[in-house]
């Protein structure tokens, strides 16, 4: 009896103790305030949440990290997580009681939407020592009330890209108009070939960028950027017109290219089984190194003369939690992250086709590479992409939208009519 | 002996809530108090608190950074004009009579089928069994290589000269919802077939006697003894296939995404992607009301029709 007695005293009292345990956690996040971290000493470690998943671009931060800890500065310890989980996760990231440390993101309309929630920590003395960055890229790491708030550390492009050696064979040369686009895509379907791949299984935003170019190219990039922004509606006629051009190439479009994602499309694109491709240079990220020697690219064509050219080309960077434990750590690393030394390091071990943001920094010394930044830098305007330049919320509407249009044109009407009326409950909400 | 509670001027026999105005003082023991209210502590921090915060949150609009507005019903309202909200719970309907239907049918019959011991049953109960062990996202992944262009399924149709018939399976509207529930199918069969062994194993055999002696036919012996008996089971089983049919998220997530263009989308997969991919928690939390008030209807409604069969 006295043993069970025991047995059933240490039984409670263990009860006990998980009963409080459980609600320790919850006494420990409510109790924490929001911007203390502001007020806190430095702790000797930061938390960099990364999204950048893919092999070579994982292995890049590690890499970069690994430099930066020989600095001396706080330690840098890297959590990287799926681009995927990591989209949705991060809104619970910066609202938490203790968030990580320093984000990798998106500049622009994405990283504002949180500056004006006042969940980003203000950088400004960091932009003071990075004087040589191009305007540009200062305005787009500026938030609406006026803080700096991302440190830009490499951009890329957007390209029809293709095999060199299948256009040859092909017998067809990179089209600079819609005219000959169109021209190129008969030729390539008389060989057999699907012209045009596309990857919208398990990534059905790659259907944006085509929504995005057709529109820069129709109406151009202030239009476009209005509509993402709610300034417009997406059942203007401007907005149809950029469906009816898009029908005219609906034809030569990989079937199979609505049931694998990007990466698929990509190896369909290097096993010659599509022609061209239109995709950011980050599909480099899952390629074989060997094939890229053979991979060239065309700017998307020119619809109507008269609209000034834009093009896509996103910039990633960094941002950080207001609540950062350590505040002045983490502006010594982005003061860091944002010279030339350490982009370097990033564009040298990843795929190399991501473009320093520090004009000072080193880009690949490819044909490829030159070819890109040389568009970028001749480009009228630059947009950044769908959800950059609206709202990872924003994002899904489309999605659903041109996926719907690449599978039942004729529906156009109703479709845009669907897309604005879920626009509207995005920007309600 | 705290626990004891007897009072020492009653009989042992007594029974004090029968006399009138004569009841013993309510001593309960700390120890059984503790055993209540400690897991209900519990619970009611990580279950029931989040469970009313959910209900509050769908009278919002809550984007999950700022403060949550409060628009009353206006949630619920919104759900009667969104197509998507409409098709999702058509899909949900279809699905809770497709899965569970025919995994109750499948997994009745296969049961019936191997409930007699003989040599090698166990080989094929075990088979059945497997695809149970595997997670839904595994199966998942498995079922989209066959589905894959150029998949098993492409390659046996090519096979047996049914070219024709190959199609982008999950890409394609028409076929998404279905090409789902095959493998959601294919898994619950198995786990059906056991709760319904298990209710075959508890059948009295005098009763499968008596009947054959009375001349019954195996059709008649299943009509009127077998399913009649079975009617325990099959009150778990529905519970089981409401809740599972309803809760139904990960293999829709992993094989479709309730794509194409939300035409798989079940209420789960709707509610997953309203609150995090577009971060409108408060219509969101209004989804998960609804489908919390269709579980529990369904299943207070299958309830309360037993009961009044009982009694």
């Amino acid at each position: 009896m006295a043993g069970l007695a025991a047995d059933r005293r240490t039984f409670l009292k263990g009860l006990g103790v998980l009963g409080a345990a459980t609600l320790i956690p919850g006494c420990a996040t409510s109790t924490s305030s929001p911007g203390s971290g502001s007020s806190t000493g430095a702790t000797g470690s930061l938390s960099l949440q990364s999204n950048l998943s893919a092999e070579q671009a994982k292995a890049a931060m590690e890499k970069l990290v690994e430099a930066y800890n020989k600095t001396g500065g706080a330690t840098v310890k890297l959590n990287t997580v799926a681009s995927e989980i990591y989209r949705t996760q991060l809104p619970t990231y910066l609202t938490s009681a203790n968030p990580p440390d320093v984000y990798t993101w998106y500049a622009g309309s994405v990283a504002d939407s949180y500056a004006k929630k006042d969940l980003l920590l203000d950088i400004t003395s960091v932009w003071d020592t990075m004087g040589n960055y191009p305007e540009s890229m200062k305005t787009l790491s500026t938030s609406s009330n006026g803080q700096k708030i991302f440190v830009p550390t490499s951009y890329y492009w957007w390209g029809m890209f293709y095999r060199k050696s299948n256009f040859a064979k092909w017998g067809v040369t990179p089209p600079k108009t819609w005219d000959e686009f169109i021209a190129v895509c008969k030729t390539i379907q008389s060989k057999g070939v699907p012209p045009i791949g596309i990857g919208l299984g398990d990534t059905p935003w790659v259907a944006s960028a085509w929504f995005d170019y057709l529109n820069i190219r129709i109406n151009g990039a202030p239009f476009h950027r209005d509509l993402l922004a709610g300034r417009g509606r997406f059942d203007d006629p401007k907005v149809k017109a950029v469906f009816t051009k898009w029908q005219e190439a609906l034809p030569y479009f990989d079937p199979k290219g609505k049931s694998f994602p990007f990466q698929e499309a990509t190896s369909a694109l290097l096993g010659g089984k599509t022609g061209m491709f239109l995709i950011g240079t980050f599909f480099a990220d899952s390629a074989p190194k060997d094939a890229l020697d053979d991979i060239d690219f065309f700017q998307f064509p020119i619809i109507d003369p008269a609209v000034p050219v834009a093009e896509e080309a996103p910039t990633d960077g960094y941002f950080a939690s207001k609540k950062a434990k350590d505040p002045e750590g983490v502006k010594k690393f982005l003061t860091w992250a944002a010279t030339p030394e350490a982009q370097n390091i990033y564009v040298e071990s990843s795929s190399g086709t991501a473009i320093p943001a520090n004009p000072l920094g080193k880009s690949a010394d490819t044909a490829l590479v030159k070819k890109g930044k040389a568009m970028i830098e001749s480009a009228k305007e630059l947009t950044q992409f769908f959800n950059r330049d609206s709202s990872d919320a924003l994002q899904p509407t489309a999605d659903a939208a041109l996926t719907k249009f690449m599978d039942k044109p004729d529906q156009i009407d109703k479709i845009l009519k669907d897309w604005q009326a879920a626009a509207e409950k995005v920007f309600k909400a | 002996m705290t626990a004891t509670t007897v009072e020492p001027e009653s009989p042992p026999d007594a029974q004090p809530r029968s006399r009138s105005g004569e009841r013993r003082p309510w001593r309960v023991s700390p120890l059984i108090l503790a055993f209540v209210f400690v897991p209900f502590a519990v619970e009611a921090v990580w279950v029931f608190w989040p469970a009313l915060q959910g209900f509050w949150l769908s009278l919002t609009n809550w984007d999950g950074l700022s403060a949550p507005k409060f628009v009353g019903f206006g949630n619920f309202g919104d759900m009667f004009s969104d197509p998507i909200f409409k098709t999702a719970l058509k899909n949900t309907a279809i699905w809770l009579v497709l899965f569970g239907g025919l995994s109750v049918i499948g997994g009745f019959g296969m049961a019936m089928l191997l409930q007699k011991e003989r040599r090698g049953v166990g080989i094929y109960r075990a088979a059945l069994f497997t695809p149970v062990v595997f997670s839904l996202v595994v199966t998942a992944l498995i079922w989209r290589v066959f589905y894959q262009p150029d998949g098993l399924v492409d390659s046996v149709l090519r096979g047996i000269g049914l070219e024709s018939w190959i199609h982008p399976w999950l890409a394609d509207p028409d076929t998404a919802l279905y090409a789902v529930i095959l493998p959601a199918l294919w898994r619950q069969i198995g786990y059906v077939m056991v709760l319904y062994l298990a209710g075959l194993k508890a059948v009295d055999p005098a009763l499968y006697e008596a009947a054959r002696v009375d001349g019954a036919s195996a059709w008649q012996r299943t009509r009127y003894v077998t399913i009649p008996q079975l009617k325990g089971v099959n009150s778990v089983v529905l519970s089981v296939i409401v809740i599972d049919s309803l809760r139904s998220f990960d293999i829709v997530w992993s094989m479709t995404k309730g794509g194409p263009y939300h035409s798989s989308e079940l209420l789960s997969t709707y509610m997953y992607s309203t609150a995090f991919q577009s971060t409108q928690l408060g219509y969101a939390s209004a989804i998960a009301v609804v489908i919390f008030i269709l579980a529990l209807a369904v299943i207070l409604g299958y309830l309360i029709r037993a009961f009044r069969e009982e009694t």
